[in-house]
């Protein structure tokens, strides 16, 4: 029931296909050396929208989104076919400055990893990375970056304090945070609320809510109210591939594929 | 199982643990408590007027008024004992008592031919008076007790002859009257024994007392001054009281060693109670009081560390661990940064791994050879420098030697930082240097500074490496990098191997060795501190 409540009060961004999407990919396949890790993905995510990733676990939704902004590059052996662009260009290109496209692409980790530094240093480790180094700037960005995040109110008198000190909650804050401060158009959230407690998960909900507006979410969840929460579009990934790509309430109410239905109605695996 | 049997177990289990760590620390503190003791008697022991009289001397240390008024009490007590010998002396040594017979006949030769006396009469006080002489000279040599007599009481017959009076040949007749009394009571068989066994005596006192008044200065500076610690004066004091012999038993037994009392060496003679007097006024002859010698750690040693400290030993243990610790941290960590974050896993980086574990277990003393082989006859003329054992080519083996060891916590200390810091870290879009510098580096560093604290041990002890590459036991203190230098793991070493010196100053080994383990114990404080004060900032608190 609170699916379609969600639904309602948003129904102006549910538009499928947009002139220029920033996310685009055509075809794309991925490879853990001889292992598929996804393969004919094709979709495109739109701007300032919330696009949510869903599927049973190792369906690839997890290595599609890491490839992204290619985070996937540790893993040795690794192959790609087909074009995955964000913004129009390629990011698989020989050319692609990796630094360049991950400061586009942030990404907001399963288990909330702030830094062992202080709460500063952690928001400011992407500005700093940027070449900003004036006091007065980090500052600025520091301060424009937890109010993002909604973390300012919480932490403004103890900004040296470590960053371990604070609650999981405020933790995986200050990591949006700290992606938020290299002032990224896309931000990636793999699974963000899986490790937090419903209070938590629910201040994060409303925070991706109003990120919407400035910037590109697209969030992989095993959680499906949140998925029906916060997303305007849902994909829904099986066995690293794309069964279905549709706004969020067709998906959740009237899905045309039967594995999706099956899945959102728990009769799946 | 019952709860019972259980419980019975588990507490077996804790007794038995319990027991095993207290058996532990009671080896260790049975192995460490006497070294400790001994260790502590280089600086705390007490001291005699001779250890003062030293550091006066050498070290310029000390109130010179109040030492001097005691080397004066203390000579008062000595005086009789140098008066003693020298007049028991006086009645055995034949040579130097018929030289001085010689040279008064000779004088009085002289004398006769100022004075102006007629040609036949010069003639006949020369035959007698070399009568005299010849005669004085045969009672010397002799060692039969009547001829001696005999002869001594023809010289004596002499006494008042007026042809004498006033001329230097009475000096021959108060010689014989001097050895008359001088032998009293003397076996005169056994003069030759006496007069080598005073010389020990003698030798025994200089050791002890210092040089005799008068004497001249000794070249060897350890033989300028006395027993400067009471516990050396007790030992030498029984050098002097018992008199020691390796006899043998029979034919194919093994020598045995038997200690006859001093005083009944010299039985019947005059100085049989020397001894007792002495034992008996030793504190007098050295005044002994307790001193705490805290400039031990911070003194240069006269020669063979027979007087004086640590100080340059100190010194050049503090300087090649810290110039090996040097060399050893940037490539270590580089290293072990390059085997985990870029090596894949191939045969040259297994094999690589393999030799740095075999490294690890490579004997000291092969590492000093190599050392040897290649920075001092190698790698310092490349440079330009001598080719010769110096504080760089030594500290340089140290850090050879203990790179497996940096290596290998390193390694282990980046491989724990958590995958997700890195992460976080290249999703910002920090490259990957970046990365280990900012990220990883610092929260391995706690695991790096363990691998510092392993390999700060080991440096600061090893003697091995050291041997041929830059460690002296006699020296001066370096000036340069370039010099070689004293160390304290070398200096304990030569004085247990060599020095005879050494044996006459046992505090001063176990005071080398204390003085190590308290080095190493500082510098270890020092690292673990940092430690838990960076690993409290990583975590937070």
């Amino acid at each position: 029931m609170k699916m379609n409540l969600r639904n309602e009060t948003a129904p102006n961004r549910q538009t499928p296909q947009c002139a220029c999407p920033i996310i685009s990919s055509k075809d794309f396949h991925f490879y853990y050396g001889a292992t598929m890790g996804v393969k004919n993905i094709t979709m495109n995510v739109n701007p300032c929208s919330v696009t949510a990733i869903i599927g049973p676990s190792g369906c690839g939704k997890s290595t599609f989104l890491r490839s992204i902004n290619r985070m996937n590059d540790l893993i040795p052996n690794i192959r790609t076919e087909g074009k995955l662009c964000v913004d129009g260009q390629d990011i698989y290109d020989k050319r692609v400055n990796l630094v360049n496209l991950r400061q586009q692409v942030g990404m907001v980790f399963q288990k909330p990893n702030p830094f062992p530094k202080s709460i500063f240093d952690n928001v400011a480790y992407g500005p700093r990375l940027q070449g900003i180094t004036k006091r007065a700037d980090l500052d600025e960005v520091v301060e424009q970056g937890l109010k993002a995040s909604v973390l300012w109110e919480e932490v403004k008198d103890n900004l040296r304090k470590s960053a371990l000190a604070l609650s999981g909650g405020q933790q995986q804050r200050l990591c949006i945070a700290r992606a938020l401060a290299t002032r990224p158009r896309v931000l990636l959230m793999d699974e963000p609320c899986s490790a937090l407690d419903p209070l938590a998960t629910s201040k994060i909900e409303d925070l991706i809510t109003q990120l919407k507006n400035d910037y590109t979410i697209v969030i992989v969840t095993h959680n499906m109210q949140q998925a029906a929460r916060v997303s305007d579009m849902t994909a829904f990934f099986c066995l690293g591939e794309l069964i279905e790509y549709d706004v969020t309430s067709k998906i959740f109410e009237n899905p045309s594929n039967k594995k999706t239905e099956d899945y959102i109605t728990g009769r799946f695996g | 199982m019952k709860a019972g049997l259980r419980i019975t177990l588990d507490k077996i289990f804790t007794v038995v643990a319990g027991a095993s760590v207290v058996c532990l620390c009671l080896v260790l503190v049975g192995v460490l408590g006497p070294m400790l003791w001994r260790g502590g008697s280089a600086v705390v022991f007490k001291g005699t007027v001779e250890f003062r009289r030293m550091q006066l001397t050498l070290f310029s240390r000390g109130n010179e008024d109040k030492i001097a008024a005691e080397v004066k009490q203390a000579e008062i007590a000595r005086a009789k004992v140098y008066s003693e010998i020298e007049k028991f002396k006086a009645g055995i040594d034949a040579q130097t008592l018929t030289e001085k017979a010689r040279q008064i006949y000779r004088q009085f030769g002289n004398d006769l031919r100022q004075v102006n006396t007629s040609a036949g009469e010069v003639t006949e006080l020369r035959s007698v008076t070399r009568q005299i002489r010849d005669r004085l000279e045969s009672a010397f040599a002799s060692s039969n007790a009547a001829e001696v007599n005999e002869s001594l009481a023809y010289v004596l017959s002499f006494k008042n002859d007026s042809r004498f009076k006033n001329t230097s040949a009475a000096g021959l007749i108060e010689l014989a009257e001097q050895y008359r009394n001088a032998i009293h009571g003397v076996n005169l068989a056994e003069r030759q024994r006496y007069y080598q066994e005073i010389r020990q005596v003698e030798d025994i006192l200089v050791e002890l007392l210092g040089p005799a008044p008068g004497a001249q200065t000794p070249a060897l500076m350890m033989n300028r001054f006395g027993a400067t610690r009471w516990d050396l004066a007790q030992k030498l004091l029984g050098r002097l009281l018992w008199y020691e012999e390796w006899t043998k038993q029979g034919p194919e037994q093994p020598m045995v060693r038997r200690l006859t009392p001093r005083s009944q060496r010299f039985a019947g003679t005059e100085i049989e109670g020397l001894f007792t007097y002495i034992q008996q006024n030793l504190p007098e002859m050295l005044k002994p009081k307790t001193t705490i010698y805290w400039q031990y750690f911070i003194d240069d040693s006269t020669p063979g560390h027979y007087f004086g400290g640590v100080g340059p030993e100190i010194l050049g243990t503090l300087l090649l661990t810290l110039l090996a610790m040097l060399f050893v941290v940037p490539f270590g960590v580089i290293s072990a940064a390059y085997l985990v974050e870029c090596a894949s896993d191939n045969l040259a980086i297994r094999l690589i791994r393999m030799s740095i574990n075999t490294l690890a277990g490579v004997p000291s003393i092969v590492f000093g050879l190599f050392g040897l082989a290649f920075f001092v006859l190698f790698f310092l003329p490349i440079f330009g420098a001598p080719s010769k054992g110096c504080i760089l080519a030594a500290s340089m083996t140290l850090a050879v030697l203990t790179l497996p060891v940096m290596i290998r916590s390193s390694e282990e200390a980046i491989r724990a930082v958590p995958h997700a810091y890195k992460e976080a870290s290249l999703a910002l879009g920090a490259s990957r240097f970046r990365t280990f510098v900012k990220v990883t580096l610092p929260a391995a560093l706690p695991g790096i500074l363990t691998g510092v604290i392993l390999s700060l041990s080991r440096v600061a002890g090893e003697t091995a490496p050291v041997l041929f590459t830059g460690a002296v036991a006699l020296g001066p203190v370096p000036k340069s990098i370039f010099d070689p230098t004293r160390t304290l793991s070398y200096g304990s070493y030569d004085m247990a191997v060599g020095d005879k010196l050494a044996a006459m100053v046992p505090h001063n080994q176990f005071g080398m060795v204390v003085t190590l383990v308290l080095l190493i114990l500082c510098l270890n404080t020092a690292a673990i501190v940092l430690r838990s004060k960076v690993f409290k900032k990583l975590a937070g608190h």
